[in-house]
């Protein structure tokens, strides 16, 4: 296999980090969502999201070996982290979660479709995985929300999730310093800021006209949002248990 | 909406009912029985239904088949008949 070049693995990285963290906030309504079918459907979307970071983690490391992946998933400082705060936010309402869920999973599909014809072999059959799997979240996410738009309750709660999720959506889109050398070298098709017009087109075709929000001062991914400390800390809760246990 | 989930895997294996789902339309019930019932590949193909299209007997149609003991038969009555066929051939 092909090493990346340290500035262009910061680029796979980020995107590890992003699926990482978002899984584990698909996982936490396991047992809390409002209905059942939704508890295992979040549990089953955010296990597909967690296996597409373990792909992403093992490109970065260039290796397969668990430990080394959980090492670099679960054990960084929080400043080795370049997730986006979008991902990072603490969202305990359900209207909330979904109206990620759906932000989240259309950038997604939008972003591996970058990395289709990789010149890293990894991330080209990442990338094919991955979209196998992606089409099927967004279609999840989609079918509830057009569902629940036919409600005017229901919708005008999406609606209102859907203008506070806008603060902070696009900071998805937030590059690193190594995205332009990881275009030239074919590692990705373009820089996943290309695709902001086309995931806000789909954005506004399911709310309508959003008033967008954006807070500027969260875009950057070398800064960490509030609540990543508590969700860093629930995601380390078993391991920190016993470091060296072996399972 | 109460749906039924059938699962089978290719080849000669039928289609087994593995539970129900509550879903508000046709997409969202084949999307959550994908989720709820096939993440592991725990089959190939997927049978999802509305509970109401099944139709369902109102128990007098087939409660009278279960006493008609001439129906059962071991088979070993027609064997002796063959061997007995055999013997005088």
């Amino acid at each position: 296999m092909t090493a990346l070049d340290p500035a262009i693995a910061e680029v796979v990285l980020a995107f590890a980090d992003d699926e990482h963290l978002m899984g584990q906030n698909h996982t936490e309504w396991i047992g809390v969502a409002p209905f059942l079918e939704e508890d295992l459907a979040y549990a089953s979307i955010g296990q597909d999201e967690l296996g597409h970071a373990a792909m992403l983690y093992a490109t970065v490391l260039d290796s397969d070996e668990d430990a080394e992946i959980d090492r670099l998933a679960f054990f960084r400082q929080p400043d080795a982290y370049r997730s986006c705060s979008f991902v990072e936010w603490e969202l305990r309402n359900w209207s909330d979660a979904l109206v990620r869920h759906f932000m989240y999973d259309t950038a997604e599909e939008l972003r591996w479709k970058l990395f289709v014809d990789s010149s890293n072999p990894r991330l080209q059959a990442a990338a094919e995985r991955a979209l196998s799997e992606e089409r099927f979240h967004r279609r999840h996410a989609e079918a509830l929300i057009d569902n629940l738009m036919r409600d005017q309750e229901a919708a005008s709660r999406l609606h209102s999730s859907a203008t506070k999720l806008s603060a902070l959506a696009e900071t998805m889109f937030s590059s690193v310093p190594g995205e332009t050398q990881a275009v030239a070298v074919g590692i990705c098709a373009a820089p996943f800021a290309s695709q902001l017009e086309q995931w806000r087109d789909a954005t506004s075709l399911r709310f309508g006209d959003l008033v967008w929000q954006p807070d500027t001062s969260r875009a950057s991914r070398n800064q960490r949002h509030e609540d990543f400390a508590a969700l860093h800390q629930r995601i380390n809760t078993v391991f920190d248990l016993d470091r060296a246990a072996v399972w | 909406m109460i749906y039924e989930v059938f699962l089978k895997r290719d080849g000669r294996d039928e289609f087994r009912h593995v539970g129900a789902l509550d879903a508000a339309d046709d997409e969202l019930a084949m999307l959550s029985a994908r989720e709820c019932y096939v993440r592991r590949g725990e089959g190939d193909r997927l049978w999802v239904i509305q509970r109401t299209h099944i139709l369902v007997d109102d128990g007098d149609l087939i409660a009278p088949n279960a006493d008609k003991p001439h129906r059962h038969h071991s088979g070993e009555a027609v064997a002796q008949r063959r061997r007995e066929a055999r013997e005088r051939a």
